[in-house]
């Protein structure tokens, strides 16, 4: 988005443009505004006027619990992925384009297989009788069971994987915008390989690092499936929680608070993002 | 503005407006539905001319969120006793019309003014004799992980079952077990939760215990008989087995109400609950249906295991329904 170049219209004082953008505008107001309003509408007449769900939701040791550990799950997660997908997106920026395509492909086949399948082929790779820990067993290398599901370490794992896509596509803009000439003086001037990356590939690289970073954290903040069938209760995450609140237990009230104080805590995050790299720069290489 | 919401959810949730030869069944997917499909609908479609379409899971949010709507589209729903006897107090439910459904030969346990049993159950405690060496007996064995090594399987909601097996390995009497005391309850279970491993659905629990990845598990009893079936060298301790019930309910204001009094009556008359018990091993609530039962499949049932029966208090639990999930999930995620 060129935001600077819309021209002003003389009449409304809309840019120029606006109207064809309407029905998207709509769109946007219908599915998002709409039930977001209700969200926060429900929170404070359900059952009764007032801001009692509030309360329940700061009062209850479980709620705030499952807050802070679906902030936890969603950092280890969103640092696991950036350093994952880094060489990925590295290798796919200075590949001959061809095979790049290929590669790319195949990550994007993945994004394609329906998320409860993966989430059940890890379980089947993941558990103490799975293949990996078979497999470790029958070579010798350990003799008990892994602990790799139930548990931060099986949350982390699923969700990385399904994140990669996400981290390694806005990379690679980045990546690709960069010019390979500045490495090459970079090496002319006596900079060693690390040196090289720490200061000039990395830090150009940033607004890759930082759009797919917040996409991922955000995305992992509100996941369901993977985390209920990778993670133990004790890493129960803020979706799962308000599934319960709302589908077993009735109590819309309380679910909607949740869900609305996540929704802030998100905004607040990507307000503070917008700040730190500037807009153009955050929805850069996207 | 409250309106508004949930007219838009339920507009979501409404795929097809229903016809009038049609309706709708939602029960809880898996071996279990498609016994009660085969069982109940397609008979009941061949003598009544009535299109039963399936759908599912049956999910309580969804439930409410139509009734508040006024736009249900679930005319028959399959739901845990302990939540019907509290959705009918919030007046989510229509009150079953005994004039159309025969009550004379239905458990009296499982039918009341708003619901009118599904099938009955036992939750057992199931192991894998692949990896478990000895025969637990009761569920006191599932708290001694000396004795009995290895990881165990619990139901991972706050429902009926769980707290009831805690306090019965500590020693409560059965006929004691109400009011549950849940201090007890959390301690007791506090001696083993580094080796619980929850299941949340009937597939999941078949899938840990056959697997091995839990040596031991309270599981359905259904559920361990499909295993069987199937094949696996499951055990199954019978002692202490612990009774619920799943009731069909027909929510406020289904479209096709007539239809799902018909369709009730065929579901609970005696040849539908035989049928429905004999493909899932799952018990009866017609005292009729037994006798239509071949012989070896009334012994797979919770019926023929009545010594050391005990039976969860459904009324106990839709009462305390709110305060037990609050301390369980506190808990849970501790």
């Amino acid at each position: 988005m060129q935001g600077s170049s819309f021209r002003r219209s003389s009449v409304a004082g809309l840019p120029a443009g606006s109207g064809s953008a309407l029905p998207a505008l709509l769109l946007v107001g219908l599915f998002f505004i709409v039930p977001v309003v209700a969200l926060l509408l429900r929170s404070v007449t359900d059952p009764e006027p007032g801001l009692q769900n509030y309360a329940a939701l700061f009062g209850s040791g479980t709620y705030v619990r499952v807050f802070l550990n679906t902030f936890l799950v969603a950092s280890v997660v969103t640092a696991v992925t950036i350093l994952v997908a880094f060489p990925v997106a590295w290798m796919l920026a200075i590949m001959p384009p061809a095979l790049g395509s290929i590669v790319f492909g195949i990550i994007i086949l993945s994004m394609w297989t329906n998320l409860l399948t993966r989430t059940y082929a890890w379980m089947v790779l993941l558990q103490r009788t799975g293949v990996i820990n078979r497999a470790l067993m029958g070579l010798g290398i350990i003799h008990e069971p892994l602990p790799l599901i139930n548990n931060l370490a099986g949350v982390t794992i699923g969700m990385v994987y399904i994140m990669l896509p996400f981290m390694i596509l806005p990379l690679v803009g980045t990546l690709r915008a960069i010019d390979p000439m500045t490495l090459r003086a970079a090496a002319l001037c006596g900079a060693s390989p690390f040196e090289a990356f720490r200061r000039i590939l990395l830090p150009l690289s940033l607004p890759g690092i930082a759009a797919g970073g917040l996409m991922v954290f955000v995305m992992s903040l509100g996941y369901f499936v993977t985390p209920a069938l990778l993670g133990g209760t004790s890493n129960m995450m803020l979706a799962e929680m308000i599934a319960q609140t709302v589908q077993s237990l009735l109590n819309w009230g309380l679910g909607s608070a949740a869900a609305f104080v996540l929704l802030v805590v998100t905004m607040a995050l990507y307000a503070i993002q917008l700040r730190l790299v500037g807009a153009k720069r955050a929805g850069g290489g996207i | 503005m409250k309106l508004i919401l949930t007219g838009l959810l339920a507009g979501l949730l409404a795929a097809t407006a229903a016809k009038a030869d049609e309706m709708a069944f939602t029960s809880w997917g898996g071996t279990t539905q498609e016994a009660q499909t085969k069982s109940w609908a397609a008979p009941f479609e061949a003598s009544s001319g009535i299109k039963v379409l399936q759908d599912g899971p049956t999910d309580y949010g969804k439930l409410k969120a139509m009734v508040d709507a006024g736009n249900v589209t679930w005319d028959v729903v399959d739901v845990e006793m302990d939540f019907a006897i509290k959705a009918a107090k919030d007046g989510l439910l229509e009150p079953i019309d005994y004039a159309v459904v025969p009550k004379a030969d239905l458990d009296p346990r499982f039918s009341n003014e708003h619901s009118v049993g599904s099938f009955y159950y036992s939750f057992v405690l199931a192991w894998n004799k692949g990896t478990v060496t000895g025969e637990p007996t009761g569920w006191a064995d599932m708290f001694d992980t000396k004795k009995f090594p290895g990881k165990r399987t619990f139901y991972k909601w706050s429902a009926p079952g769980v707290i009831e097996i805690a306090l019965l390995a500590d020693g409560v009497p059965a006929d004691k077990l109400y009011p549950l005391d849940l201090d007890r309850a959390f301690k007791k279970l506090d001696t083993i939760k580094s080796d619980i491993v929850w299941w949340g659905g009937g597939a999941e629990s078949q899938q840990l215990i056959a697997s091995g990845e839990a040596a031991f598990g309270q599981l359905w009893n259904g559920r361990v008989f499909a295993l069987q079936q199937d094949g696996t060298d499951v055990g199954v301790a019978w002692n202490q087995n612990l009774t619920a019930a799943d009731v069909l309910v027909v929510p406020k204001g289904a479209k096709n109400k007539d239809s799902a009094m018909k369709f009730l009556a065929a579901a609970t008359s005696p040849t539908g609950q035989a049928k429905f018990a004999e493909a899932s091993g799952y018990a009866p609530i017609n005292t009729k249906a037994k006798a239509e039962m071949p012989a070896d499949a009334v012994k797979a049932l919770p019926d023929a295991h009545v010594d050391g029966q005990i039976n969860l208090d459904m009324n106990y639990w839709a009462e305390h329904r709110g305060e037990i999930a609050t301390r369980w999930y506190a808990w849970q995620t501790k």
